[in-house]
Parts: C-alpha cells; structure tokens; sequence
C-alpha cells in the first residue's frame, strides 16, 4: 500500500513531506536541547543580554558617558542602582551599554574567525595535496601560541581600539576551526553524496557550499558556541590591562579597570562588571556544552 | 624514545622562528617610531638620525630581523629604552617571581582539580557529581582579574589577613596562586572527571571488580593511574593559561613579576623589553608543551616512537 502511495505523490508532496520530516526533527531537537536545564538556563542567559543590548538607550536610565562631578563615587542609591564611578557617572547605564559592546566583539570577532578558519580548512580538506601542507602546517604553529600573549602581542603592535582588539581576538582564535572543519571535510569527502556530485558535475564551489559545509554545521555550531565566551574573556582582559577598549567606551573590561584604582572606596564600579562577565560566558558555556551533548556526542570530553 | 624526543623539538623550531618574527614585527608595526621616546621632539635631524642609526633602525627591515635574531642566540634582548639597562637583566631579575607564582598556582590547580574529578567521576549523577561539576562551571567562567580583585577586597582589604600589595613573604602569593590556581583547577576537574569516567567503562576495571576486589583498591590502583596519562598533556597545554593569568594577577596585587614588566611597557612604549618578556614567555609555554608530549609518550607505552 505505502509504495503505491509514494509512487502517486508528486514533486510538491514530496518537498512538503520533507519539511513536515525537518520540521518535526527540529522540534524533536529542541525538546531534547532543553529537557537540559543547563541549557535553558543558558539560553535565558544569551536571550536577555541580546534584548538588553538592543534596547540599551531604554534600559539605561543615563547616557553612558554623561558626567556629573558632583556625584564623584556615589555607592548605590535609588537614582544610581549601581552608584557612580570617579566621574560620577552613572555604573548602571555603562553595565547596560556595556553589553553591547560584548556581543559586537562576540559576534564580529568570532564571525571573522570562523569565516577565516572555515575557508582554509574547508581547502585544506577538500583539495589535500600541497594546499593542505601549508594550511596545516600554518594552523598547528599558530595553535602552539598561547592565546592571551598573542593577543597581548597583536594590540601592543596594532594598538588599543575596539577594532583592534576584535582583530586580536579574530587572528588568534581562527586556527580551532580551521582544524575542525578540515578534519570534517576529510572524513565527508569520501562518502556517497559527495561522490555522487562529483560524478554529476557539479564544480568544487557548489560541492563544497551546498553539499559539505552543511553536513559540518553540527560541530561549527557548537564550536562558535564555546568561542563566544573566549572571545568575550579575552577581549575583557586586554581591556582591563589597559590595552583594549579605552575609556569612554564602556566595555565591562574597562569599566572594570578604572574601578580597580576605587576598589576600596567604590567597590561596586568593579564587583559587578565582573560578575555580569561571569554570567554571560557561563550562559554561553552552559548552552554550547548541551548543544554538543544533543548535535555532536562525538565531540563530548 | 630519543627519537620521538629529537623529533618533537624539530617540530617546535618552525614555531619558534615565527614567534620571532612575530614578536619581531610588534616593534616595527606600532605606530610611531620607538626612538622619538628616547629623544623627544625638540632634536635636530642629525641627532635624531645618528640615535636611529645607534638603534640600527636605519636598515632594511630583514637586516635588522637577522641582526635580532642573532642577538636572541646569545640572549641579548638589547637594552630598555626607558632603564638604559640591558632587557635580559631585568627580565632575569623579574623571572623567579614569576615561576615562583605560576608553579604555586599550578600545584594549588592539581591538588584541588584532581581529588575533586575523582569524586565527582565515581560519584557519577549524585548530589556529589552536580556539586563538583557545577563549581567547576562557575570556575571557568570566572574572569581570573575579577577573581583576583575580589580575594583583594574581601581578604585583604576587609579582613586584612593577607598584606594588599606587594611581594616579599609566602603571604603575598597566597591570594594570586589561589585566584590563578582555582580559575584553573576548574578545567582541569571536568577533563580529570571524563578521563576517570571513560577508564571506569574500561573492560580490566570490569574485571578487576569481578576478581572480587575492593572498590577502593580498583579506583586507586587500577583506574587512576590510567585516567591520569592524559592529564598530563592537558597540565602542558594549561601553561599558557597559567602564565597569561600570572600576567593580569600580578598587574592587580603590585607583584613585580616578568608579566608586569611586559604590561607596563607597553603602556610605556618600551618595546626591547616588550620583545624581550614576550619571548621569554612565549618560550616558556612552547618548551613547557614539548616537556609534556615528551612525558606523556613515556608514560604511555601505546604512543609509538615513530
């Protein structure tokens, strides 16, 4: 009965049975991601930095930079939840700024890395020979880099600035996905499909994008799942060494960093910027260790 | 053996001449020339060109990168602009301090990472597991400096057990090495945990349990050793981490270690002293990563020495 039923289906019941299939398999993947409450917490955690980034100006009761000596170092207080920093402005309203900062670096930082590692290793897989040599060859010395000194090292030379320190995070964070992805095109290049595209004619490019890296998106998710947080320490440490985001901008590194000189008589210029790191990079290590957990078990610990 | 050894330090110089050149480059590529710290701006083109020539900085770029390169040999970093004293004197000066912090915070990170991967692996899914892992969780998502600056509020400042600043006792180190040693502890206990897990699942632990032996006796002699092998290579690669986070703990509690000295010359512009601390850092993790995969193919006889 069934095989007569699927010989009568027509190119239109097959593409909607389809995406009844993907639709269905999509809703089986989010029931499994959060029966984890681990991940629903961190999702949660990602969901409201993302609305407190986008409707900063309506969260923050003062602009980030507005300066009012006379409010030099006020603790907390109902006009100024947080109280002030040294130039009395107000610490709330640069936390709630200060996010977007976080994720700009986050996702412009991590989206260059990925964009850089996932081209060369997609190379290195795919075409082998020579090419994957020198690309390998390339990404085992810059992994050998400890992370936080290159990055140290790229904004002493390029010097402190938000872009800069986006371009520090990007060049030492690409070399992680270069490897993954090269390691997935190896293994992908040899099944099946790949073949039979090969033998329909399909050219390098279309294999590649429409038929590869589609297949490789469980583990690159999960991975720039996991560079989000990295990035967000990385960037936060340069910048409250004095050599990332400058003041005024208000990234919660370098509110940090000019609070640590009124650690004593202002600790909440400090304390909380650092905690509002720490709960963001948590979010961010919660969710991507339940992500890898449903879509990839193979990279599980 | 010796060749796997040979061979694994081969593999370590590419890395080393770009870390050179890289290191190399941070001179050439910051904007403004380093000499107009020395000379500032009221100097005729004479002087000025006659210091540029005393720096060697009037030659084509890879003349001077051959020249600093042959200078590394003979640990000769050149002199700091701002000391007028020779970098490796400093940096020798600045070192111990430094070893003396990363190796407490290391030695901390083990003894607390270890036992508490144990427990939590053989305690797997109880109250017991949840606790350690989710400590562990908070532990890695703590920023190291913001870590450091709440143990120098709280335990300094508050209750004024240990000093605030400075370095001279064991009592200075105490709250750097413990913000340095529990941040890393953290990864550490979640790979220790995997590790004991998978060896648990292993077919001789089965049978070590079903000769009748005693369930200590099958963790702690037959089991452990075994979940340890790829620690080891795991405590190589934290190095860096270990060093970077010394770096921003010694910039917060005033400890006059090789990272300070890097941090405060670039703030400084002082780059022979940048080069140097850098280089000697940078070595530092990659030798630390060779003596690990060293260690770790003799302790385990399943990686062959070809």
């Amino acid at each position: 009965m069934t095989n007569i039923r699927v010989i009568k289906m027509g190119e239109k019941e097959i593409t909607k049975a389809i995406e009844e299939n993907q639709k269905d398999s999509f809703q089986d993947f989010v029931r499994r991601l959060f029966k984890n409450k681990a991940a629903l917490a961190g999702f949660t955690i990602i969901m409201i930095l993302i609305i407190v980034a986008i409707f900063a100006p309506l969260i923050a009761p003062y602009e980030y930079d507005a300066q009012n000596l006379k409010f030099f170092l006020r603790p907390p207080s109902k006009e100024h939840l947080l109280g002030t920093d040294e130039f009395g402005r107000d610490v709330f309203s640069r936390i709630v700024y200060g996010s977007r900062i976080s994720l700009q670096i986050g996702f412009i930082a991590v989206g260059i890395s990925l964009l850089i590692g996932t081209i060369l290793g997609a190379l290195a897989g795919y075409y082998g020979g020579v090419i994957d040599y020198v690309i390998t060859g390339i990404t085992d010395i810059a992994l050998s880099f400890p992370t936080i000194l290159l990055a140290i090292a790229f904004v002493a030379a390029l010097g402190p600035s938000l872009v800069n320190v986006m371009i520090a995070v990007a060049l030492v964070s690409w070399c992680g996905y270069c490897r993954l992805v090269r390691a997935e095109f190896l293994s992908l290049r040899e099944q099946e499909f790949v073949e039979a595209a090969v033998v329909l004619g399909m050219d390098d490019k279309r294999i590649i994008f429409n038929h590869i890296l589609p297949n490789s998106a469980a583990p690159i998710i999960v991975m720039t799942t996991l560079e989000f947080p990295k990035a967000i320490i990385v960037e936060s440490t340069l910048s409250f060494l004095g050599i990332g985001v400058q003041p005024p901008t208000p990234s919660w590194g370098s509110i940090l960093s000019s609070g640590k000189f009124f650690l004593y008589e202002a600790p909440w210029i400090s304390i909380v910027p650092g905690f509002m790191i720490m709960i963001v990079v948590m979010g961010f290590n919660l969710f991507g260790d339940a992500l890898r957990d449903v879509l990839d078990p193979r990279l599980k610990e | 053996m010796l060749k796997y050894a040979i061979k694994r330090i081969i593999l370590a110089i590419p890395v080393i001449i770009s870390m050179t050149i890289i290191v190399f480059l941070i001179l050439h590529l910051a904007p403004g020339e380093p000499i107009d710290l020395i000379v500032g701006p009221n100097v005729t083109p004479e002087v000025y060109e006659s210091i540029r020539h005393k720096y060697g900085l009037d030659q084509p770029l890879i003349v001077q990168y051959f020249k600093f390169l042959g200078n590394l040999f003979r640990l000769d970093f050149g002199d700091s602009i701002l000391q007028q004293r020779p970098v490796s004197r400093l940096i020798l000066e600045r070192l111990p301090v430094t070893l003396k912090l990363g190796i407490a915070g290391f030695i901390l990170s083990v003894i607390i990472a270890i036992p508490l991967g144990i427990l939590a692996a053989v305690n797997r899914n109880t109250i017991i597991d949840y606790t350690c892992m989710t400590g562990a969780m908070l532990g890695m998502s703590l920023p190291t400096f913001w870590f450091g600056l709440l143990l120098l509020y709280f335990f300094a400042y508050r209750m004024r057990i240990f000093p605030i600043s400075g370095y001279g006792t064991w009592k200075h180190l105490v709250l750097p090495a413990f913000a340095l040693g529990l941040t890393d502890a953290a990864v550490t206990a979640r790979m220790m945990r995997s590790s004991m897990l998978e060896v648990l699942g292993q077919d001789y632990v089965r049978t070590a349990r079903s000769k009748g032996l005693a369930e200590k006796v099958v963790i702690y002699q037959h089991a452990l050793k075994n979940a340890l092998i790829p620690i080891v290579t795991l405590l190589g690669m934290r190095l860096g981490w270990i060093i970077g986070g010394s770096v921003v703990l010694e910039t917060i509690f005033s400890i006059p270690g090789l990272g300070r000295l890097m941090i405060d010359s670039i703030h400084s512009r002082d780059y022979p002293v940048v080069q140097g601390s850098m280089i000697v850092l940078t070595s530092a993790i990659i030798l630390g990563n060779i003596i690990a995969d060293i260690l770790y193919a003799v302790i385990d006889p399943r990686i062959k020495f070809d």
